[in-house]
């Protein structure tokens, strides 16, 4: 596992970060909202993590947001998971900071209407041109 | 002042729809945007609606060319959950139809590259040489794509060993053909004046736009998650990552033509080595919990996510192919090159594109009147009497 990786986490955030090792090869990090963009951040531009794709999904308890980071040489996956409250999501784009989350979070918004506050180019990627703009298909409470 | 030139959904070069702009001044690309969304199936909630078994055939048909590497991530995903192992023949057999898929997919991109730059020698050549591989998956699996090959656990079929002596000839002759495209593709210039310096993307906006695969290494990015996860048989086998430095439509042509020579050694390596016993552990449930598989498909990682929650039936399960991150990446490609480029620049990425026919002349009544080896032979008699008549 990226022990290191682990580890720096724990160091810089303390309780803040949650962390589940599933496996030697997947470790999974629960945080709050608040330290959400710190916390992608470091992952990348600290730790070298590449984001290799994020999954939205709508639960009971909100829109959970799970951006899963690779770190090649290790051959792990490190993933980061957050919760926003419904009816609203919002939270801070990644790809402000990082390009390779340009995609991946427009297509979030799309399916689950997750606002990403300063994504650039914050249009929906992949439903159709005629989708109304308050329906998101992977919402459940719609 | 720019000019808006739109390229799509519909184009000769790219088989699927897709949508550029490009911003214009004179011959020089600007600025680019991509629109995506034609194609979508809404497979991820489809996915939500079928069995753990059924999921592996569904996305198989995500794409015709990857069918292999979708359903092989998937079930990775399944078995990250549920702690199974996979038996040694399994995971050789698994390695080895997906070498192969990697094999037709990386020559049917280099038909395709010399088609869009008007060489279409090497797009016949390139396609010719790719049917071999084709019927050694349908000797193997049975079908030329959609193999139904993987399942949680291991394989859905064993083969006998009779079957692996021509496939092992199959693949010396592959490489050897292949070994003469390299020769030609990199010794001919007016190919390297077309390729050479055209679209480069720099290591650092390659690490930075997260692409994938042969995009990546041709940038001078060293991940293959191959060798990185070891997942299959690929760390008990010999082979090298190919990496080129210089970013440009050459290097990404030049790691793709290398690849398949690796991907033959591999092959005949694993068919060699292969162990003899059981091709399936039994499972009997997925239970609750979160798995992730990912692996290196031809165009790059591809990335399964999957949440279970006890019944038979995933609660979420993510997909993700390599193009949505190889994409982007055409923004900084293309900008400041011209716009006879613009659609090589495109295709470098390998846009996913799926082909399953057989070729076959039909006449008008129906009858069939002449099949591949018929049309390479009246091929060949045409260019005698052209030799000897002109």
């Amino acid at each position: 596992m990226s022990k290191k990786v682990l580890e720096a986490l724990r160091m810089k955030f303390g309780d803040r970060v949650d962390i589940h090792e599933q496996s030697p090869k997947r470790a999974y990090v629960a945080v709050s909202n608040a330290d959400w963009i710190a916390v992608t951040r470091h992952m990348y531009e600290v730790e070298g993590g590449r984001l290799t794709t994020a999954t939205g999904s709508d639960r009971s308890t909100g829109v959970e947001l799970l951006y899963h980071f690779a770190f090649d040489r290790e051959g792990t996956v490190v993933n980061i998971r957050t919760t926003l409250d419904k009816p609203f999501p919002k939270i801070e784009a990644l790809t402000k900071y990082y390009p390779a989350a340009d995609f991946i979070e427009r297509e979030i918004f799309d399916f689950l209407g997750v606002e990403f506050v300063g994504h650039p180019d914050p249009r929906k990627i992949l439903s159709s041109h005629d989708r109304p703009a308050d329906f998101h298909p992977m919402r459940r409470d719609e | 002042m720019s000019t808006t030139i739109p390229i799509g959904p519909f184009h000769p070069v790219l088989e699927e729809p897709e949508y550029i702009t490009l911003q214009v001044e004179g011959e020089t690309v600007v600025s680019a945007d991509i629109e995506l969304g034609r194609i979508h199936r809404g497979m991820e909630l489809l996915a939500e609606e079928k069995t753990f078994d059924q999921d592996v055939f569904l996305v198989e048909r995500i794409c015709g060319i990857c069918s292999a590497s979708h359903s092989w991530t998937a079930t990775l995903a399944m078995e990250d959950i549920a702690g199974i192992t996979v038996p040694d023949r399994a995971r050789y057999l698994r390695t080895i139809v997906h070498e192969l898929e990697r094999l037709h997919s990386h020559m049917l991109w280099v038909g395709l590259a010399g088609h869009i730059i008007g060489y279409w020698t090497v797009f016949m050549w390139g396609w010719k040489y790719r049917e071999p591989v084709l019927d050694a998956l349908e000797a193997i699996t049975g079908n030329r794509n959609n193999y139904a090959w993987y399942c949680p656990g291991g394989v859905r079929r064993d083969v006998p060993d009779d079957i692996w002596p021509p496939i092992v000839k199959a693949m010396d002759e592959f490489a050897e053909k292949t070994n003469l495209l390299i020769d030609v593709i990199l010794n001919d210039p007016v190919i390297l004046c077309r390729l050479k310096g055209v679209g480069i993307l720099s290591k650092e906006d390659a690490i930075a736009y997260g692409v994938l695969g042969p995009t990546a290494r041709g940038s001078g990015v060293d991940i293959d998650v191959r060798r990185d996860e070891s997942y299959g048989a690929y760390d008990e086998v010999d082979w090298k990552v190919i990496v080129q430095p210089d970013g440009d439509c050459l290097a990404v042509g030049v790691v793709r033509l290398l690849e398949m020579i690796e991907a033959t050694k591999i092959i005949k390596q694993c068919i060699k080595k292969l162990p003899k016993g059981e091709i399936r552990n039994e499972v009997r449930e997925i239970p609750r919990g979160e798995g992730i598989g990912h692996i290196e498909a031809p165009r790059g990682e591809c990335f399964h996510f999957i949440r279970s929650n006890g019944t038979n039936m995933p609660e979420r399960h993510k997909m993700r192919a390599p193009t949505f991150l190889n994409i982007p990446s055409y923004r900084p490609r293309v900008k400041g090159e011209t716009i006879s480029d613009a659609t090589l620049i495109f295709a470098v990425i390998d846009p996913c594109y799926s082909c399953t026919e057989r070729m076959a002349a039909i006449d008008s009544d129906g009858s069939r009147v002449a099949n591949g080896h018929d049309l390479i032979k009246l091929s060949h008699q045409r260019t005698e009497w052209l030799r000897k008549n002109l």
